[in-house]
């Protein structure tokens, strides 16, 4: 199998791309519900590409629209190099070239699962946070606008931007790209290994500005007042319930399969018999 | 709150959900109008009372930094948390303190809308199936288009109607909770933004000695008064420096598993 770049006379134009690129900047979280996800949409950003690559009305263009009506899920934004790869896949189909249904469809489907990860806890996860917590820092105590401006100007250009190149890089590199994916696992491997260590770190070092814990309880005894928070806790190490408790939630997400939904009760019933009992 | 205000609010709190194509998708939508701390600033801005809004909005985005929604699968619903809990903290007087109360118990409640809409939203699909089936492309962005508008209706609606007529209700919340239901939220509320991070911990370590990181940066930022920037420079020139480290090992293979033995005696 060629690499689209040494193939000559490609059957889209740059405009083409451009047209999808923004096509999915805006639409490909559009119709996400429960049984596809985002498959609808996905097939939305493909069909003018899929119009011209095989013409309306044909059998190709009809089983081409079902194959990316299926079930698809990623993280979107990092996400937005897949639909780059799968045109470039489908231009080489349309020109003859040997690439079957199922290889597409198998790409799409080998891909998201990697990209929502890597997304997740690199975009949503650590750059997004990081924003945050610098934007916050500006107006959490005079409230001054130009902390919120700062982080839509900044998250806005620079995932915008992120995306775009993502997916002229996606259909550049064509079938390449998925190739490279699943032959140069080391890379790979280093590439995510090295974005997961930074990204943990940061959280960390989030985190530890967030999750706040404390005890207000007191112990008095005759003239003997002990302060559990500053007397002990604080003497281990500041911050030390906060991370106790991080890592306890953790615990029960990962190692216990506890639903999200069913650790915000039991914070809530956890602070409420906290708070009651003159505790916290 | 007026009704004109209310509208606004609701419009925004649309325009901030998830399901959006308005505004560079979810990039500009969910990710950025749907932040509670840029909330904070669009509220402040209706409701004329920016310094209050931004602050409110940074308090309430403190609940909600680092929550993923892996599969969709969200632990707490942050629209109405920004739309609905800031804008009423704010029409009854309150300001920080007040919006986190109202947003905690708000940001609960408002899950069942998301799932709600994530479950009717399955209908839009077959329609596409239909269209697919028949070869019929324009059908198909008929189908994302119309999927736009169950989230509209619910999105926008809940948050205006929600805004318009709690206002009383919120004012009567806020000047009669006891100073004890205020503290009890504040505790819970600075406790919730764990669940972002446990599930983010959940997500990212792909090997267990990786948790070391985590407790690095906590203790970085905990123990020190490091910056956050500072901390992201730092984190960067770790990752490589591993990274160069491994790749500078004589065979490809090896290389990764001893450094995973080495760093598991860290971890004991």
């Amino acid at each position: 199998m060629k690499n689209k770049n040494q193939m000559e006379g490609s059957l889209l134009t740059r405009k083409d791309i451009d047209k999808a690129a923004w096509s999915y900047i805006f639409f490909a979280q559009a119709t996400q519900n429960f049984e596809r996800m985002m498959g609808l949409a996905f097939c939305h950003v493909m069909e003018p590409v899929l119009k011209k690559l095989y013409g309306e009305g044909t059998e190709e263009y009809q089983k081409a629209l079902e194959r990316h009506m299926q079930f698809y899920n990623t993280e979107p934004q990092l996400g937005a190099l897949i639909p780059g790869i799968t045109i470039a896949m489908e231009e080489a189909r349309a020109k003859g070239e040997n690439v079957s249904e199922e290889l597409i469809v198998n790409t799409k489907n080998a891909l998201m699962g990697p990209f929502a990860g890597i997304g997740d806890s690199m975009l949503i996860g650590t750059y997004s946070p990081i924003l945050l917590s610098i934007a916050m820092g500006l107006c959490i105590q005079d409230g001054n606008p130009l902390g919120p401006v700062l982080f839509g100007v900044v998250w806005l250009v620079t995932i915008v931007a992120l995306q775009w190149f993502l997916f002229h890089k996606g259909y550049d590199m064509g079938i390449g790209a998925a190739n490279m994916f699943f032959t140069n696992k080391t890379l790979v491997e280093k590439i995510t290994t090295g974005l997961t260590m930074m990204g943990l770190i940061v959280i960390g070092g989030v985190a530890a500005t967030t999750v706040k814990a404390g005890i207000v309880y007191k112990y008095v005894n005759g003239d003997m007042t002990l302060s559990l928070q500053e007397q002990i806790f604080d003497k281990i190490m500041p911050g030390i319930l906060p991370l106790l408790l991080t890592l306890a939630v953790w615990y029960l997400m990962d190692k216990k399969k506890w639903s999200a939904t069913k650790i915000v009760l039991g914070i809530v019933v956890f602070a409420a018999v906290m708070v009651f009992l003159g505790i916290m | 709150m007026t009704f004109f205000q209310a509208l606004l609010i609701g419009l925004f709190a649309y325009l901030g959900s998830k399901r959006t194509p308005w505004f560079f998708g979810v990039t500009g939508g969910w990710n950025m109008i749907g932040r509670p701390l840029v909330a904070g600033l669009i509220v402040g801005l209706v409701l004329g009372d920016v310094r209050n809004g931004v602050i409110a909005g940074a308090m309430v985005q403190a609940l909600f930094i680092g929550q993923i929604t892996p599969g969709g699968a969200m632990p707490a619903d942050v629209n109405w948390a920004a739309y609905v809990g800031i804008p009423l903290a704010l029409a009854a007087g309150g300001t920080g303190e007040q919006a986190v109360a109202l947003s905690v118990p708000l940001s609960m409640l408002g899950l069942g809308l998301f799932n709600f809409i994530m479950t009717i939203n399955a209908y839009f699909p077959h329609m596409g199936d239909k269209a697919a089936a028949k070869g019929d492309g324009r059908g198909i962005h008929r189908a994302t288009y119309l999927a736009a508008v169950p989230s509209f209706i619910l999105r926008a609606g809940s948050a205006m109607l929600l805004c318009y007529l709690g206002t009383p209700v919120a004012e009567m919340l806020i000047n009669n909770m006891p100073a004890g239901m205020l503290h009890f939220f504040e505790v819970a509320g600075k406790m919730l933004p764990a669940i972002g991070f446990a599930m983010l911990l959940k997500q990212s370590l792909s090997k267990q000695w990786m948790l070391v990181l985590f407790l690095l940066g906590w203790v970085m930022i905990g123990a020190t008064s490091m910056s956050v920037t500072a901390l992201a420079i730092f984190a960067t020139a770790v990752a490589i420096i591993f990274v160069m480290a491994q790749g500078s090992a004589p065979a490809t293979v090896p290389a990764p598993q001893s450094t995973e033995e080495e760093d598991d005696c860290y971890e004991e």
